[in-house]
């Protein structure tokens, strides 16, 4: 167990070394002249040449690539252009605003995608199927940022539901940062409204980022679930007289969640990227919207940050993901 | 033996319904068995015997299984019509099953013991306690043979062998002491010398707990082993029911004949062994008379019409027109 984290952490090295070679290659060569935009608008000719040599940007590729390397392992992430300060205190401030929603996400997904695939396979081709398939296919048919500006128009702007944007309203007292995450802080220090609060302005955002999860989740818990339940075991459990729940909430269950759970951990990632359009369209500070404004100014150490963050926070998930299942299969368990 | 059978079968008829139609799985099987016998149901693939065992017992989905008609009393009560929750009562403490593949009818994921202690609460409508199933787990496993219980018991079903997984299976299906056993195919997926030993100890549990018992098998020779009747299923129906020595000695259907034929004698040298030329009929529309006919060597044109069970002697059942006086008269007019 201890020797496969560590061969899969040395993995992730190599593999988020790979993926700033790639982003680091697109960011360049992506049109658009960093020195011109650190030099601001108004700036001569001549201070932009000047700019571009003091950072360095008029070197070849890969020494740049190295020298940024060699930043990135002394823990230096750069300066952002765009707002001025360290990228690592930015990233700081935004990334538990992004965890925190993302999370919120993915329970939304699990909590109602497993019962519902399991709800549509027992009712195969009956109405909580077609209700439960529809659902589904909606979730992957429509566009993320659509959805939400959808639930935007209509639960906020019309009925008033919920608030339309940001993590809290604006006169809100802020928690004592301690996690970073507004509704987890507020509850450490026993604040109910604010969490609630927070809560409220992470519904539509947490929504329209699930909807595509849960449509995944849904399908491929149910397709399992039927295979599962058909399964030899299956019938010898109905043969020992054991009851419908226990078969299907537990023997069953159990055996059908391992695909859903290696699709939760993909998921994880499509939600990671979607957090770019769901918080640019809920004007939600979060790592999301931060990557957009910086990749929308070219501003090249956030992109490159937020990037290597995120690839860094799937992997690790995955990681994760690969230990519960051989925590729920013993099989795998053996194996490693 | 007493007048009332453990388990009677009367006419008993199972359709499918498929994308292609109505496909005549069952059709009108009568069988009974006394108390303490042990029936032996044998028949090609597909021929229904599994089909049968456990739709008596409600363990075949409807849709798109469907009971057409006819019943099953288990010592006298009706068991077509009851509820779910009455039929898993059956189940779990009257009746138990034993299947095919050992391999596949453990859950992978829970221990060995947790499902035997699940088993045994279930069996017992929820009464017995965890460590007393517990208990009753380990002394089940003793009595199967199985070395070491205690460490079989924390087991996964991975790592047990399959003949170890089988006898897992026996306790676990008679924990319960249950009055009648279903074995569908219990030892086809072991090898043969593992196989022997588990038919040894089922004959050997049988015998001790007063079991009555359907075996279930295409060999003959298995079920020679353990059974003391034979009924003969052909494409849904019955086609001859008698004891084993007649059987094998005095078979009467051709069909009966011709899986004997197929066996190896071990006396005589044969190059090839017989088979039975054409394949099953197309149950999605059956025939009205014989299944059998279009493969039989015998067949006449009596054979279109519906053949019933016929009494041949006191033990002895076969559905065949070869036994039918109407036969002779039949070729005569013709």
């Amino acid at each position: 167990m201890q020797r496969l984290i560590l061969k899969r952490l040395g993995l992730m090295v190599v593999m988020l070394l790979g993926l700033a070679v790639i982003t680091f290659t697109v960011a360049n060569i992506a049109p658009g002249d960093p020195a011109r935009l650190a030099a601001g608008p108004d700036a001569s000719p001549d201070m932009v040449e000047k700019i571009r040599v003091e950072r360095g940007f008029d070197r070849a590729l890969p020494v740049r690539f190295g020298l940024y390397l060699g930043q990135l392992a002394q823990g230096d992430l750069g300066t952002s252009v765009y707002t001025g300060r360290p990228v690592a205190q930015d990233i700081a401030v935004f990334l538990p605003a992004t965890i925190e929603l993302v999370l919120f996400s993915i329970l939304i997904a699990v909590v109602l995608g497993v019962p519902f695939g399991v709800l549509a396979a027992v009712w195969q081709n009956h109405l909580p199927d077609h209700a439960i398939r529809f659902l589904s296919v909606s979730g992957v048919a429509l566009p993320m940022f659509w959805l939400g500006l959808m639930l935007q128009w209509y639960l906020s702007l019309e009925l008033g539901l919920f608030p339309l944007g940001g993590r809290l309203g604006t006169f809100d007292d802020v928690p004592t940062t301690i996690t970073g995450m507004i509704s987890i802080d507020a509850l450490l220090v026993g604040d109910l409204a604010t969490a609630g609060t927070a809560l409220m302005h992470m519904v539509l955002p947490a929504t329209a980022l699930s909807f595509p999860a849960l449509a995944a989740i849904i399908r491929v818990n149910r397709a399992e679930m039927l295979e599962v339940l058909g399964r030899d075991y299956v019938v010898n459990a109905r043969a020992q007289g054991i009851g419908p729940f226990r078969i299907i909430a537990i023997y069953a269950l159990k055996n059908a969640i391992l695909p859903t759970l290696a699709m939760i951990g993909l998921r994880f990632g499509w939600m990671l990227g979607g957090t770019v359009l769901v918080e640019s369209v809920f004007d939600f500070p979060g790592i999301g919207l931060y990557a957009a404004k910086a990749a929308i100014s070219s501003d090249f150490e956030p992109i490159m940050a937020v990037t290597l963050i995120l690839g860094a926070a799937f992997m690790l998930t995955n990681l994760l993901i690969d230990l519960m299942y051989a925590l729920l299969d013993p099989r795998v368990r053996n194996q490693i | 033996m007493t007048d009332h059978p453990l388990l009677d079968i009367r006419d008993f008829s199972l359709v499918f319904d498929t994308f292609d139609g109505t496909y005549h799985a069952i059709d009108g099987v009568n069988l009974s068995l006394q108390p303490g016998e042990a029936l032996g149901l044998v028949g090609e693939t597909g021929c229904g015997k599994s089909v049968l065992t456990r739709a008596a017992f409600g363990l075949v989905p409807s849709p798109p299984a469907r009971i057409t008609g006819g019943s099953v009393q288990l010592q006298g009560r009706e068991l077509l019509g009851l509820s779910d929750r009455a039929l898993r009562q059956v189940r779990g403490r009257e009746v138990a099953m034993i299947f095919q593949d050992p391999m596949t009818y453990l859950n992978p994921v829970f221990r060995v013991g947790t499902q035997l202690v699940d088993a045994i609460r279930a069996q017992s409508g929820g009464q017995t306690k965890r460590d007393e199933a517990k208990a009753i787990a380990l002394d089940m496993l003793e009595k199967v043979q199985l070395p070491n219980p205690n460490r079989q018991f924390a087991a996964y079903p991975h790592e047990l062998s399959g003949g170890m997984r089988q006898r897992v299976l026996i306790a676990m299906a008679l924990a319960a002491k249950p009055k009648l056993l279903i074995a569908d195919e219990p030892t086809t997926a072991l090898d043969v010398t593992i196989q022997a030993q588990i038919l040894d100890l089922m004959a050997e549990l049988v015998a001790d707990m007063g079991l009555t018992m359907i075996m279930i098998s295409h060999d003959l020779g298995v079920v020679a082993q353990v059974c003391s009747r034979i009924a003969v299923m052909y494409a849904g129906k019955i086609v001859e029911d008698a004891p084993v020595a007649r059987i094998f000695d005095a078979p009467a259907h051709p069909y009966t004949k011709g899986l004997l034929a197929a066996l190896p004698h071990p006396f005589r040298r044969q190059d090839r062994l017989e088979s039975i030329p054409g394949t099953l009929p197309d149950l999605l529309h059956p025939p009205a008379g014989c299944l059998f006919a279009a493969r039989c060597p015998h067949a006449a044109p009596i054979c279109a019409k519906p053949v019933p069970m016929r009494r041949i002697d006191d033990s002895h059942r076969v559905a065949c027109t070869l036994y039918d006086p109407a036969r002779e008269k039949d070729r005569a007019d013709a």
